[in-house]
């Protein structure tokens, strides 16, 4: 069997964004970069499957992006990916959704895995849609937000996140593509003899031009922080007052009291 | 009448060849016995534990002659103690008496023991004789009906006790009868140089000449054999420690306190890390099991065991020589268990107090590099999360690793990529440098050595966390990475010295790092401190007030500073009230050994225990020097209920207040 997972190195959430020059994206500098979290449940569940499968399965682990992603992809191979596809691309934030699906399936299209792992949405972009446009391109069946993972005999059985907490429970039959949310596993941390063992597994360098074949569909013009918001409040005065107050103030500004 | 006695009286020339013959078969067994522990001894890895012979054997002898890491702690301490002396003394005499009968009298046909020399020697044996039963009475008093909490009854405490008893009766008894046929009536003022002896004799007086030689005989024979059995018992018996700790006072490690051997990260071949099995550990990690006394003193110290964690030191070090012994293939992390493994501070009070010299902490080290390494385990989700936060941002927190100097504004501090031209280079770390209660101690820090006109860099965002948690947690690769990192970043500048503000720091660049290729003089700022005090570059103004201060593990017990500290608050108009356990008896505020990055889930808070102390002392102030104890200590006096009553400060906090202007 043949798998694939795809990852997005993205900047670590507590950082501290800044807008490039062109102010339709973020300024790269001081910025630390980590594997796009919902990625790694989606490597942990990946690696999980071909541990389950054994010899003669394969692991492929993709990512789209310039030299720093190599770390993000040395990680999943420490997980236990068997090999990597670095889609090398140093405009790859440019890009939308629909271009980056398309250099996925692009790769995949001829390689026939028999199931797709990728995260539900990446932390910066948050589009969550390459995953499934990916599967719509490929003509493959997809099932999103992934919380509960098996599979037995060409059928995969998923448990999805609804709203509300509510778990429901879906079947698909491989090829397929699955997105990853958050409480589908613990993702490993890689064992030394496995951090070794990655640096000697081959990474292979496509230059992302060869696989671009469509256009952006929908384009990012503006990248800024919110607006600033107004101060706090400090109330002072009797108590009976701050009561009024405070009950004016939750009137007029939230929706407790109505 | 001359002062002498006759060797051999009544058992006659004729027992030496069979008594010899016996002796030798005696020591030939003993030895066996220890021969047989050989290959489980060599169970272990490789360890070079020979080298500076001259400096081990002196150590050796001091150690084991002075007996002092054994009194250190009086109880049970000072019986043990005294009886050695005593012991060694009746050894010695009867080496003489040996000496005297089979090659002075035969060969050089002199009497050594004669004269006001054998009255001497007459009485320090008797002297001797007589406090060795009445120390063997206190250690047995002690065991048997005191029964000190954790100390443990076994087999080897009856067979022992009643052996060593035995042939201290035995040899008076034989004496008591040879003076009461020989000297009573005979020499009485040389009898007075043998009170012992003289007072037993008493009981043999009425007796028969003929009567008192058989009871004589048989006397003789029953210490002899008895003797004899004490020599065949060592190596089976607890006894093996005359020789297991002498020889670990041999063994013990010349490395600076805290060394920990790195792993050779360039080395592909290398498959297994840590310690998972008896054959990761070192032959001198088995040997230390036999060398173990069980006096539980380790047990008594460790913070874990004594706040209810499933945590004892000595269990450990039993339970690798129990496992050697018994399934060496087995797992060391089953026998051991993982919550004791993860329970550990690493706060060396284990180490630092036993009298065995037996390296408890780096083999829980070994250890827990084998979860972490082999099997990437954690103690926790916490902590997985803050060692991942280390990996991305470079400190526990997860915050974003550019702001790790933004504590500085408008502080008098260059920038190291501004300007690099500064006296020292300040190592923040990463608890003064985010977390808002620590970044008092580093901008009071800053404050003080402007004072003193020193000219402090700092890395900024260039610096990385020193890694200290992560290694005592086992993650020596996280370590070497982040050590790496830090070292290439201080070398790209001419720094002539480094300063840090936290204990953890200090140990890992002024000794781990060299192990990576640091060599830049690396102080804590306790000891830096101090000495702008002495050279009178920095002055303070005393404002009187009182305190108690807790010693650091890192500072005190692993880096012997606990003067200095104590000398700047003094200085400062401090009047310090100690805890019980100061100095190297400190008891540690739970975050070393990188439980800092951990929740404390099992016991009690070892920090509020240590705050009780505090305020067992009546200060109502608590000093302390190192940002995790910090951290712990205002944390502990919240939920311990200490507040209003104690209150805690750090070293730099007090002495800002007081630079005289």
């Amino acid at each position: 069997m043949k798998l694939l997972v795809c990852i997005k190195q993205v900047p670590d959430m507590e950082s501290r964004f800044k807008p490039d020059a062109s102010g339709i994206w973020y300024n790269e500098a001081d910025l630390a970069f980590r594997m796009n979290e919902y990625d790694e449940y989606a490597v942990e569940q990946a690696v999980q499957l071909r541990e389950k499968l054994g010899e003669g399965s394969e692991l492929t682990v993709l990512s789209i992006g310039p030299d720093r992603v190599v770390e993000a992809i040395k990680k999943a191979l420490a997980m236990g990916c068997d090999n990597a596809v670095h889609v090398q691309d140093t405009a790859a934030s440019a890009k939308d959704p629909w271009q980056i699906a398309s250099i996925i399936a692009g790769y995949a299209k001829d390689k026939s895995f028999d199931v797709i792992f990728t995260g539900m949405q990446s932390q910066d972009r948050g589009s969550a849609q390459v995953g499934v446009t990916v599967a719509e391109l490929l003509g493959v069946a997809c099932t999103t937000t992934i919380v509960g993972f098996a599979y037995d005999n060409g059928v995969i059985t998923a448990k999805r996140e609804l709203e509300g907490g509510i778990k429901g429970a879906v079947t698909l039959n491989t090829p397929a593509l699955v997105t990853c949310q958050l409480g589908l596993n613990v993702p490993r941390y890689p064992t030394l003899p496995n951090i070794m063992k990655a640096k000697k597994k081959e990474i292979t360098a496509i230059p992302a031009a060869d696989l671009t074949t469509s256009e952006s569909l929908a384009a990012t013009t503006s990248f800024h922080p919110p607006a600033k918001k107004g101060g706090g409040i400090v109330l002072e005065g009797d108590v009976g007052e701050l009561v009024d107050k405070v009950i004016a103030i939750l009137k007029d500004k939230t929706a407790v009291l109505r | 009448m001359e002062a002498t006695r006759q060797i051999y009286w009544n058992v006659g020339h004729s027992v030496v060849i069979p008594m010899y013959l016996m002796a030798f078969a005696a020591f030939g067994w003993m030895a066996w016995g220890f021969w047989q522990r050989l290959p489980i001894w060599r169970l272990g890895k490789a360890l070079d534990r020979f080298d500076r012979y001259d400096e081990r054997i002196k150590r050796m002898i001091a150690e084991v002659f002075s007996q002092v890491k054994i009194y250190r702690v009086t109880d049970g301490g000072v019986f043990h103690a005294i009886f050695f002396w005593s012991f060694l003394i009746l050894f010695a005499g009867t080496m003489l008496v040996m000496v005297q009968a089979d090659f002075f009298t035969p060969l050089l046909q002199v009497n050594v023991l004669s004269g006001e020399f054998y009255k001497i020697f007459s009485l320090a044996l008797d002297v001797a004789g007589i406090l060795a039963l009445i120390m063997l009475a206190g250690l047995f008093i002690r065991r048997f009906v005191v029964q000190p909490k954790g100390l443990e009854i076994v087999k080897d405490d009856y067979i022992v006790l009643q052996l060593l008893f035995a042939i201290l009766i035995t040899g008076f008894l034989t004496e008591g009868v040879r003076i009461a046929a020989t000297e009573l009536q005979q020499n009485p003022a040389l009898a007075k140089f043998s009170p012992g002896g003289l007072l037993v004799a008493q009981i043999f007086a009425s007796m028969t000449p003929g009567t008192q030689q058989v009871v004589h005989q048989i006397l003789w024979w029953l210490h002899f054999v008895l003797v004899l059995g004490f020599f065949c018992a060592v190596p089976y018996t607890k006894l093996r420690h005359i020789f297991t700790t002498a020889a670990n006072a041999f063994l013990a490690p010349f490395e600076p306190k805290g060394s920990i051997a790195n792993i050779n990260l360039e080395d592909e071949s290398a498959e297994q890390f840590g310690a998972s099995t008896i054959a990761d550990m070192t032959w001198k990690d088995i040997f230390d099991a036999d060398a173990c006394t069980s006096c539980k003193r380790c047990q008594d110290r460790c913070p874990a065991h004594t706040t209810d964690k499933p945590l004892s030191p000595m269990r450990v070090v039993k339970q690798i020589g129990e496992l050697a012994e018994s399934n060496p293939g087995g797992s060391l992390i089953e026998a051991v268990s993982q919550e004791a493994l993860w329970s550990c501070t690493t706060c060396r009070a284990c180490q630092d107090v036993c009298p065995a010299n037996i390296e408890h902490v780096n083999k829980i080290l070994e250890m827990r590099r084998n979860l972490t390494l082999m099997e990437g385990v954690f103690p926790g989700d916490e902590v997985r999360t803050a060692v991942s936060n280390i990996e991305i941002n470079g400190n526990p927190f997860g915050l974003a690793y550019a702001a790790r100097g933004e504590w500085v504004a408008g502080l008098p501090v260059s920038l190291m990529e501004q300007d690099s031209d500064v006296d020292i280079l300040y190592f923040v770390g990463c608890y003064a440098s985010f977390d808002k209660r620590n970044q008092a101690i580093a901008k009071n820090f800053i404050k003080i050595c402007a004072a003193a006109g020193i000219k402090v860099g700092i890395l900024g965002k260039e610096e990385k966390c020193c890694g200290e948690p992560v290694r005592k947690l086992g993650n020596e690769y996280l370590y070497q990475m982040t050590a790496t990192e830090n070292i290439q970043m201080i070398k790209a500048y001419a720094v002539k010295k480094i300063v840090t503000t936290c204990p953890h720091c200090f140990n890992t660049l002024a000794r781990d790092y060299k192990d990576l290729g640091l060599d830049i003089p690396v102080e804590h700022y306790s000891t830096y401190i101090h000495a702008l005090l002495q050279s009178g570059r920095l002055s303070l103004t005393p404002d009187p007030f009182s305190f108690t201060y807790h010693d650091s593990c890192y500072l005190g017990r692993y880096m012997d500073i606990i003067e200095q500290p104590r000398a700047i608050l003094a200085n400062a108009g401090g009047v310090i009230t100690e805890m019980a356990k100061n100095g190297y008896d400190s008891f540690c505020c739970s975050a070393g050994g990188g439980r800092i990055i951990a929740e404390e889930k099992l016991g009690s808070k070892i920090s509020e225990v240590r705050i009780t102390m505090a305020t067992e002392t009546g200060a109502p102030l608590l000093v302390s020097n190192c940002p995790f104890c910090l951290s712990m200590f205002e944390d502990g006096i919240k939920t311990g209920g200490a507040e209003g009553q104690l209150q805690v400060r750090d070293l730099a906090e007090i002495v800002a207040e007081r630079i005289t202007r």
